[in-house]
């Protein structure tokens, strides 16, 4: 298993954090996602290493912003 | 003196937020500014026990932006006393994904003149079915906002 934690901006409140949970659950190989909306972080963990365009465009259809690189 | 001394409390809740997402919705204006002329600059907002300040307010106008909502607020009642106000409303929201229903418990305090200084919210998902696609007739504790 791979985990990596990524920062993304704009989340508010536990809604927001179901919808970048949704789709970032869509993404082949990912095991759990855990969003800390107070920090604006979310861990993904994941069968493989997951490539950063799908984390963020997952993000970006959530209607959010990832705004940095994975930090395992 | 108060905002809130002159109007019903139910009327000025649902116009603050009605006309606070209008503005995030039909212009391209810098958010920021937006905000701005909604909250004073120390807004403090904890929705479901997490804080926003003015900055993750800023941010958080992205995704509101991006998914470009159709929302209809129903507010079914509210109390003010002085600077503060307490209310509970359902916002139903439509995006091009899913339909939402949020209850709120609000309370809230405002500056003279009508900005959110402090807010704090309890939220929860209503059953989506309690979210009609088809509003109901507008009455005067209702307030619409289409994208």
């Amino acid at each position: 298993m791979t985990e990596n934690t990524y920062s993304v901006s704009g989340m508010a409140c536990g809604h927001c954090a179901g919808f970048v949970t949704e789709e970032l659950e869509r993404i082949p190989g990912v095991a759990t996602v855990a969003v800390d909306v107070e920090n604006g972080m979310v861990t993904v963990t994941s069968d493989s290493d997951l490539d950063i365009a799908d984390v963020r465009a997952a993000v970006e259809e959530a209607g959010y912003e990832l705004t940095t690189t994975p930090s395992p | 003196m108060s905002p809130l001394n002159d109007t019903d409390p139910k009327q000025f809740i649902a116009d603050f937020f009605t006309s606070f997402t209008e503005e995030l919705l039909h212009s391209d204006e810098d958010p920021a500014l937006i905000v701005d002329r909604y909250h004073t600059p120390d807004i403090v907002q904890i929705a479901d026990g997490n804080r926003m300040d003015r900055d993750k307010l800023i941010a958080h106008t992205r995704p509101v932006r991006k998914n470009r909502p159709t929302s209809r607020m129903e507010v079914h009642e509210a109390l003010a006393n002085g600077d503060q106000l307490a209310a509970r409303y359902t916002w139903y929201v439509q995006n091009r994904k899913r339909d939402l229903a949020l209850e709120v418990c609000f309370f809230g305090q405002f500056a003279p003149d009508g900005r959110m200084r402090r807010a704090h919210m309890l939220t929860r998902a209503l059953p989506t079915d309690a979210a009609p696609r088809q509003p109901p007739p507008a009455t005067t504790d209702r307030q619409e906002t289409s994208a």
